[in-house]
């Protein structure tokens, strides 16, 4: 068997980077196989895709030593562009990666670049379209689609030229339980069409049964290497100590209902509740304007609600509508017991988004918290000095925002909310992309904002989170035969 | 010589055991003779949009004709003969709406400008009347460019642009302009919702009172995304071949038809017409 | 065509040791769709401020077009500047907001204008490697002249609106009376305005860069 990976002690530092992203690795990998590439974060799984698709070092600079052999191409010398027909990426986030607008010129991009004659690049896009069944969105923006539609074209796109080789990079940290199934599928059908397939991941369940072999990486090194069936056998304990997410998301999904149908039945406690819906419907008007209405939900002080179902379920709108940021459709959202306006409720509460990038505006973590804020009154100040101490962000406080780390960066949303004195605290899926280890800090900040009286709701879709962390689970989808469209 | 061999490259990899009919078959596939259309009529329910446009390059000569006619002083009536003829192929791409909206513009601009406000006896229409004398003279530019902007798909511009031989790197940057501007007003719209949440700058007035504030609010984000957006979409691009150094061919094709010298032929007619004099 | 290797580039990286790889002199396809974002940003703050310019000034419309725009563009030019740092660059994204104008339905003056006057502003970053404050800020008041061109009919095509005044029975005097006004006066208002916006806007930019950017680790 010919091995279409072959690196011999590869070594890469990145350009203004003090230390190496990976050290010495030797490594080959058969024609057919899927690699699993695993570790926590910043261990090296992600620098080492780039290293297998040529984009290292050909796009990203740095100092390369070793050897690096990609379907048979040296990639130190071989343009990237050579290895395109050969190896086809996948990368993270769903939004940044289509180059086009449309999803058909997206799928033909590749076929043009390298110059086929246009009936054959027909050809192809209807054989890939029928393959992945993304016939009814050719003609659709892809600015339009779903997260999962839009992995699903950048699958698609990156087979376009029937590649030997597929570096999936993370491509299931922004999708849901369906959206992954879906993935699953593909690339299980990929995989029997013969291609090798290399991913660097952190939710590994969805591979069970894809993987050939799975590589632990742990500071710029291989630490550990399994075959499949050695992998799958490891005890939850153990792969949890490697900083590895869950292999069986049965317990949680279990634990979930579990909790689930305790909120169901859990109805009238006592105390006013700092938020309420009654009778609520939500939505938008235009074109792909939809409605739905949303069962009596009560949210009280302490709670961490975790708000789960498929993506187009409503999550984001009711999100939307519990934050004023648009108005119900009808009904009412009661706000300490009263009928509050949408105006009235931004005030209070307070929504983490997804890519918190946007609400991040000072020039230092301090200045963000500050933000707003009477900054000569020592009441402030002190406040302020408090919340830094609590999030664990004193070390930061002269820094830029945005020079922080993802987690880092949440938290200094979260410390703008508290700075506020907002009592419902919105987190848009926080765990998004993130390891075991970052996935629990985020859980103990959960805990730690509930403890502190405030009402935490977040949406997502991660398992692990909503199982270990969430005091209720309320799944929109599964009252959703209430619901209307009108599209 | 290095731009051909990647080519030869690709023409041999791309064999593989796969698809293997795919090449093979191409030369005489008789269902598939290369237009844009043939993907589209296949999916039903989808904007199955016969495309009744002009090609490119026609759109393009046309906009010139309309800058022409300001260059040399075109009578009134070959104006509102040529703004006619420049209504025609909207009304065929089917955007009635923005059809009858230039033309009630220009009529009702054109009947302005034909007043005589000191026969009225309000002299201060004069200055109503000279605005939209000017601004009738811009419309003939308006009307073509919402031509060439609102019927032209992406990809029909960048082949067009590729057939005239513009520079890629004048392409690349285009076709990242028209994927960019979605995003961009996403993003805003993502900001002012952030802003809105830490109560700053909430509402219009709130924007207008601190400009300089608010536009550092809303800029500095945008710009921190754009940034991590070139990135991304050059990771992307890179490794789907965009950087290749050989021929690349389109998808869609165009070409001039017929139809499409005759548009030429007929604005052409009242301009040389004017400029020699014939029409007054 | 932007080739990756051409003997240049293969001549730089020759320099430093073999297996160090860093960014060359050329426009590359990562530049390249920098500029398109950076281009795409530009032309919005380009509408927006046709908006305002329209709102304030009424039919008169894009008088202050270029001005307003210099004044709210310069965090954009100044991070593309810092960005790239290589020749080129605020060219392509002149040359492509140019075409983007005219096939909108500008006058093709725009074009030129927005070729012209982006490489000069080009030429003069150049000078100052792309570093140097006070070179930064006059190339980027040079380049906000290149947003003239949609407003440049309103005096090089005098002739043809006195023609179609004329044509349409306008009274001579009147004409004449109009164009005095807007001749002169509002042309060095208008052009003096880019200038002071340019630098403000410029100076604004810079601070931003200063304040965020670089603290950011960004450039």
């Amino acid at each position: 068997m010919t091995a279409d990976v072959y690196s011999n002690n590869v070594s890469f530092t990145y350009e203004h980077a003090d230390e190496p992203a990976l050290i010495d690795i030797t490594l080959s990998i058969a024609s057919g196989q899927c690699i699993v590439l695993c570790g926590a974060s910043g261990c090296g799984k992600t620098t080492y895709s780039r290293i297998v698709n040529g984009l290292i070092p050909q796009f990203f600079h740095g100092e390369c030593s070793g050897a690096q052999r990609t379907c048979g191409l040296d990639t130190a010398i071989e343009p990237i562009d050579g290895l395109t027909p050969l190896v086809g990426s996948v990368f993270q986030n769903p939004k940044t990666q289509y180059f086009n607008a449309k999803v058909i010129d997206e799928l033909s991009f590749p076929a043009e670049n390298m110059g086929l004659p246009p009936e054959a690049i027909n050809k192809r896009i209807a054989k890939t379209a029928r393959r992945f069944s993304i016939e009814p969105l050719l003609n659709r923006s892809i600015f339009h689609l779903s997260g999962g539609q839009k992995q699903r074209i950048a699958l698609a796109a990156a087979t376009m030229l029937s590649p030997r080789l597929l570096v999936l990079d993370e491509p299931t940290s922004n999708l849901d339980a369906v959206a992954i199934e879906k993935m699953r599928e593909l690339v299980a059908q990929l995989k029997a069409a013969g291609m090798t397939i290399v991913v660097a991941e952190h939710r590994l369940a969805w591979l069970n049964g894809i993987a050939d072999r799975y590589l632990v990486f742990d500071n710029g090194r291989i630490a550990h290497e399994y075959e499949a069936a050695e992998f799958l056998a490891l005890s939850p304990g153990c792969i949890g100590a490697m900083g590895l997410r869950a292999l069986d998301l049965q317990p949680y999904r279990q634990r979930i209902a579990q909790l689930e149908s305790q909120t169901a039945s859990s109805f009238s406690e006592s105390p006013t509740p700092l938020l309420s819906t009654r009778n609520l419907s939500i939505g938008y008007r235009g074109r792909d304007g939809f409605t739905r209405t949303i069962p009596d939900l009560d949210f009280h002080a302490g709670q961490i609600i975790g708000l789960m179902g498929h993506n187009g379920c409503g999550k984001t709108t009711l999100v939307r509508t519990l934050t004023g940021l648009i108005k119900p459709a009808s009904g009412t959202v009661l706000l300490n017991g009263k009928p509050a306006k949408p105006r009235e409720l931004t005030r209070a509460g307070f929504l983490v988004m997804q890519d918190v990038n946007y609400q991040l505006f000072s020039d230092s973590v301090r200045e963000e918290l500050l933000l707003g804020l009477d900054e000569s009154d020592p009441a402030n100040t002190k406040h302020c000095n408090q919340v830094l101490e609590d999030l664990d962000l004193t070390r930061f406080a002269d820094r830029h925002p945005m020079s922080l780390s993802g987690g880092q960066k949440q938290r200094v949303a979260i410390g703008s909310a508290l700075m506020c004195g907002k009592d419902l605290i919105i987190l848009d899926e926080p765990t998004s992309g993130l390891d075991r280890y970052h996935m629990e800090h985020v859980g103990e900040l959960l805990r730690q904002l509930a403890a502190q009286g405030k009402t935490v709701l977040v949406v997502t879709h991660d398992e692990e989170l909503a199982a270990g962390w969430c005091t209720d689970i309320i799944n929109l989808e599964h009252n959703e035969d209430a619901s209307k469209t009108n599209s | 010589m290095r731009s051909s061999l990647p080519v030869e490259h690709t023409a041999s990899t791309t064999l593989t055991p796969i698809q293997p009919p795919v090449v093979s078959m191409t030369p005489g596939a008789p269902t598939y003779s290369g237009t844009a259309d043939d993907c589209s009529t296949e999916q039903p329910g989808h904007h199955i949009r016969a495309v009744r446009t002009l090609d490119p390059r026609t759109k393009l000569f046309l906009l010139l004709t309309a800058n022409l006619m300001l260059f040399f002083h075109v009578t009134v009536t070959t104006q509102i003969i040529l703004v006619t003829i420049f209504l025609i192929p909207l009304v065929v791409a089917g955007r009635w709406k923005l059809t009858l909206n230039f033309a009630l513009t220009y009529a009702v601009l054109t009947g302005l400008g034909f007043l005589d406000p000191d026969a009225l006896g309000v002299p201060w229409l004069h200055v109503i009347s000279a605005l939209a004398v000017g601004c009738t003279m811009m419309l003939p530019c308006f009307i073509t460019g919402a031509y060439a902007f609102t019927t032209t798909s992406p990809s029909e511009f960048i082949c067009a642009m590729r057939r005239m031989h513009v520079p890629e790197s004048v392409v690349i940057p285009c076709v990242v302009v028209i994927r960019f501007f979605p995003t961009i007003a996403e993003d805003y719209r993502q900001i002012r919702n952030a802003m809105a949440l830490r109560g700053i700058a909430a509402g219009g007035w709130g924007l207008v009172r601190n400009p300089a504030q608010s536009l550092e609010y809303i800029l500095i984000p945008l710009l921190m995304n754009a940034t991590n957006v070139a990135q991304d979409l050059s990771v992307a691009a890179v490794t789907k071949g965009l950087g290749h150094t050989g021929m690349h061919t389109s998808r869609t094709q165009i070409r001039l038809r017929i139809i499409d010298w005759l548009a030429m032929i007929v604005v052409l007619i009242p301009l040389v017409l004017d400029i020699a004099g014939v029409i007054q | 065509m932007t080739a990756p290797n051409s003997p240049e580039t293969n001549a730089q990286t020759a320099n430093q040791t073999a297996a160090k790889t860093a960014k060359t002199g050329k426009l590359e396809v990562s530049d390249l769709i920098t500029i398109g974002v950076f281009a795409a940003l530009y032309f919005v703050m380009v509408c927006v401020a046709t908006l305002v310019s329209t709102l304030f000034t009424g039919g008169f419309g894009s008088i202050f077009l270029p001005a307003i725009a210099a004044l709210i563009s310069g965090c954009v030019y100044m991070l593309l500047a810092a960005r790239l740092g290589k020749f080129g660059g605020i060219t392509v994204m002149g040359v492509v907001i140019g075409l983007f104008l005219f096939i909108s339905g500008h006058f093709v003056l725009s074009f030129i204008a927005s070729i012209v006057f982006p490489v000069i502003a080009d030429l003069i970053a150049k000078a100052g490697k792309y570093k140097s404050k006070a070179l930064l800020l006059a190339s980027y008041v040079v380049f906000s002249y290149g947003l003239t061109g949609p407003i440049l009919p309103l005096w090089f095509m005098k002739d043809a609106y006195i023609a179609s005044l004329q044509a349409r029975g306008k009274d001579a005097a009147y004409i004449d009376g109009v164009f005095a006004n807007i001749n002169t006066g509002t042309f060095i208002i208008s052009m003096a305005a880019i200038l002071v916006c340019a630098i403000v806007g410029g100076w604004f930019g810079q601070k931003m860069m200063k304040k965020h950017f670089v603290k950011a680790g960004i450039v």
